[in-house]
């Protein structure tokens, strides 16, 4: 209960109520687009470069091996599920489902960094590499879900006739090489090498700064999830509406019984089962667009943003820090 | 007067994640040269969509302008077609002048 409440308490879930309130009660309060594209590659770089000189403090043992590994089975596995759920539950058409199942299986960076601070809060750190399990479980979702549509009768040839060879490079330059992977990976890597004593130099600027503009990123998230669901819930039936509130525990449960077996620390836990647990709103539509341009943003997008991500800040950080606690042992 | 000569202007308003595929539909059909153009907000579908609404930038639309020959033109309109078909989108054909027919 004290954590539920100290998350909910923080500046940063303040901060998202407000823009989240503001698009719902139909503010035209926005922030610039190219800011907040600043504000998102500044937050990767300072998570990487944190994630980094963690890593590089302790060595790379097979521990850590099983985790990445981890996270990359669960990124296959949650879309296969999420599919099945949706198709078993809602009356969304088969393609409709693979694109939504796709953002289960990916990861919500902001949700990652909100479940890191909200940690901290709490006085515990995690490891720093679940930096790289968050990088890694980006792109295996989008894989599964393109395997998923191409198993389904009569869909593989709709989706033939819009993948060129050129689009299909597009596509995977668009999956493998989008700014969170490329941003957060290559800041990982520079603070791995560079370590404590190579960043103490811009130490100030990626960690005295840090809170403040996830602030205001948090703000414009609050914004952009109060949009997407004023304008999209409409499309939505209760079945996928609920899908958008049960589906994160799901995969959060899957998550807690694998860190359990893993042995994972509690701190580690709760990282592993909040990227689970998470959606993408970012590297994931635009891959969608690309490879299944008939499924609906209106209803993945609404869904990933408007519904699970407001779900997983307000209500779902606390559960799965009790989730990793108990597990942990 | 400076003497003029007749050209297709083609206008493509379509999503931003299919803009490139666009852009390689009208080289491969004989376009010269082509300019994109971002769209701030509209209103489609049955419902209205803003730039800045979406985080991932993937319902972002842009306009691509080209001025190509008849034939040029023909062509691309015929694969463009295949493109909207997928994806969100409407084009216009306009005939126009213009001064430097060597340069389309």
């Amino acid at each position: 209960m004290e954590t539920a409440l100290a998350t909910l308490l923080s500046p940063i879930i303040l901060f998202f109520l407000l823009g989240l309130g503001a698009a719902l009660l139909r503010s035209q309060t926005t922030v610039p687009e190219a800011f907040a594209k600043g504000l998102a590659i500044y937050l990767m770089m300072a998570i990487g470069l944190k994630g980094g000189v963690e890593m590089a403090k302790n060595p790379l043992t097979i521990e850590v091996v099983a985790v990445l590994i981890a996270g990359i089975i669960l990124s296959f596995a949650i879309p296969v599920l999420a599919f099945a759920i949706l198709r078993a539950t809602t009356r969304l058409n088969a393609t409709d489902a693979a694109a939504a199942a796709a953002h289960y299986g990916s990861i919500s960076i902001v949700t990652f960094v909100a479940a890191t601070d909200a940690l901290e809060r709490l006085g515990v750190e995690a490891s720093g590499h679940l930096v790289a399990v968050a990088a890694l479980m980006e792109a295996p979702a989008i894989i599964s879900a393109l395997v998923i549509i191409s198993r389904m009768d009569r869909q593989p040839k709709d989706r033939a006739s819009a993948m060129a060879d050129a689009d299909r490079g597009e596509l995977v330059r668009e999956v493998l090489l989008n700014a969170s992977v490329v941003v957060l990976l290559g800041a990982l890597f520079i603070g791995w090498i560079a370590g404590e004593e190579g960043t103490a130099g811009i130490a100030p600027f990626f960690t005295g700064l840090f809170q403040g503009v996830l602030c205001l990123f948090l703000l414009d998230m609050g914004l952009s999830a109060g949009r997407g669901l004023r304008n999209g819930w409409r499309q939505l039936g209760f079945g996928t509406i609920a899908f958008g509130l049960y589906m994160p525990v799901v995969s959060a449960c899957i998550a807690a019984i694998i860190a359990w077996a893993l042995g994972m620390p509690a701190a580690d836990a709760a990282l592993l089962i909040t990227l689970t647990a998470s959606a993408s709103y970012i590297a994931v539509p635009a891959a969608m667009r690309l490879a299944l341009p008939k499924a609906r943003p209106s209803v993945y997008l609404t869904l990933s943003l408007g519904i699970t991500f407001p779900f997983n800040v307000i209500f779902g950080i606390p559960l799965y820090i009790g989730m990793a606690n108990f597990v942990a042992g | 007067m400076a003497e003029t000569y007749a050209m297709k202007r083609i206008e493509l308003i379509v999503e931003r994640m299919a803009a490139r595929r666009a852009g390689r539909v009208l080289q491969e059909s004989g376009v010269t040269g082509y300019t994109v153009l971002p769209a701030l907000e509209g209103y489609g579908n049955g419902q209205t969509w803003r730039r800045d609404a979406d985080i991932s930038g993937s319902s972002d639309m842009v306009a691509i302008v080209c001025v190509t020959s008849a034939e040029a033109a023909s062509a691309a309109l015929d694969n463009l077609a295949q493109l909207l078909a997928e994806q969100i989108g409407i084009v216009t054909v306009n005939d126009v002048q213009v001064l430097r027919p060597e340069r389309f």
